[in-house]
């Protein structure tokens, strides 16, 4: 069985005054309600056209039976150096965020419904992302000759 | 300004080629080179039923910022899970702003344009808690 573990540090001393933090966080990912692991990653690095919105990763309906809600992880990275570069990011239609130039995020993704999809769009000018999809549902999409 | 440092590191050996992802990020504001230098504080919830809860109030934030958002699951159970939402109503399972679902000791960091509001359901009625914290590019007093 594959072992994934994810860890995160967050640390600040001058964020609260007198009280330090430090959180520190680990998991090993598992398929959805099970205690075994992913079996399935897909990473990369590629470039968003400016103001374009693109889709990362499948659609609910091309998840493995068209299951939803399963156990799938995304992380993402900005590889932009401009502070004032940033892509919007969101699911179906709805921006949740705005991922800077050097700034990362890990999120579960459960792909709740057939529509719904991890969007990506850059911001200012166009920008290079780098990420990594953990699961073990997903499948490759229908060939449109065959 | 503070310094906030989030590093992550992902392991696996699901591809014959072990993946390595180490990473560490200064949150800054949105367009900025300063840090975020607010917070809503370190928060804990304990979940006893399914009922969905907003767990971040975007009313306290500023609209439209570079805020990030901190949300782990402290129980142990690989069986019960939180259903994580970017939602304006108290509704966080299978809606199109589902995010996912955060199982037992599972943690998720990501940014978060203070928009609309964070919401959490428990899938039992079994004890479970949230841990969870926003990192702020602006938070809004309330009014007296």
């Amino acid at each position: 069985m594959a072992t994934t573990t994810a860890t995160l540090r967050l640390s600040s001393s001058d964020l609260q005054p007198g009280n330090t933090l430090s959180i520190n966080a680990t998991s090993t990912l598992m398929k959805a309600g099970l205690t075994t692991g992913l079996t399935q990653v897909e990473s990369g690095v590629i470039s968003l056209a400016l103001e374009t919105e693109s889709r990362l990763g499948p659609l609910g309906t091309e998840i493995s039976g068209g299951v939803h809600d399963i156990a799938s992880w995304l992380y993402l990275c900005n590889k932009a150096t401009d502070d004032t570069y940033y892509i919007d990011w969101g699911i179906h239609e709805t921006n949740i965020g705005k991922l800077y130039a050097g700034d990362w995020m890990f999120i579960p993704w459960s792909a709740s419904d057939d529509v719904a999809a991890i969007e990506l769009e850059a911001q200012v000018a166009a920008q290079t992302i780098e990420y990594a999809f953990f699961n073990s549902n997903f499948i490759l999409a229908a060939d449109a000759g065959a | 300004m503070a310094t906030i440092n989030a590093t992550v590191s992902i392991s696996s050996d699901i591809s014959s080629y072990p993946v390595r992802i180490n990473n560490s990020m200064t949150m800054k504001k949105a367009g900025s080179c300063h840090g975020l230098d607010e917070t809503t504080g370190l928060r804990t919830k304990k979940f006893t039923s399914t009922t969905d809860a907003v767990i971040v109030e975007h009313d306290e934030l500023t609209d439209d910022k570079a805020h990030k958002v901190y949300i782990r699951n402290t129980s142990s159970s690989k069986e019960n899970y939180f259903y994580i939402a970017y939602n304006a109503s108290a509704a966080a399972a299978t809606t199109a702003e589902t995010i996912g679902k955060l199982y037992g000791g599972d943690w998720m960091l990501f940014p978060y344009d203070g928009n609309v509001n964070i919401v959490a359901a428990s899938s039992t009625t079994d004890t479970q808690v949230l841990e969870y914290m926003v990192f702020a590019d602006g938070i809004v007093a309330a009014a007296g």
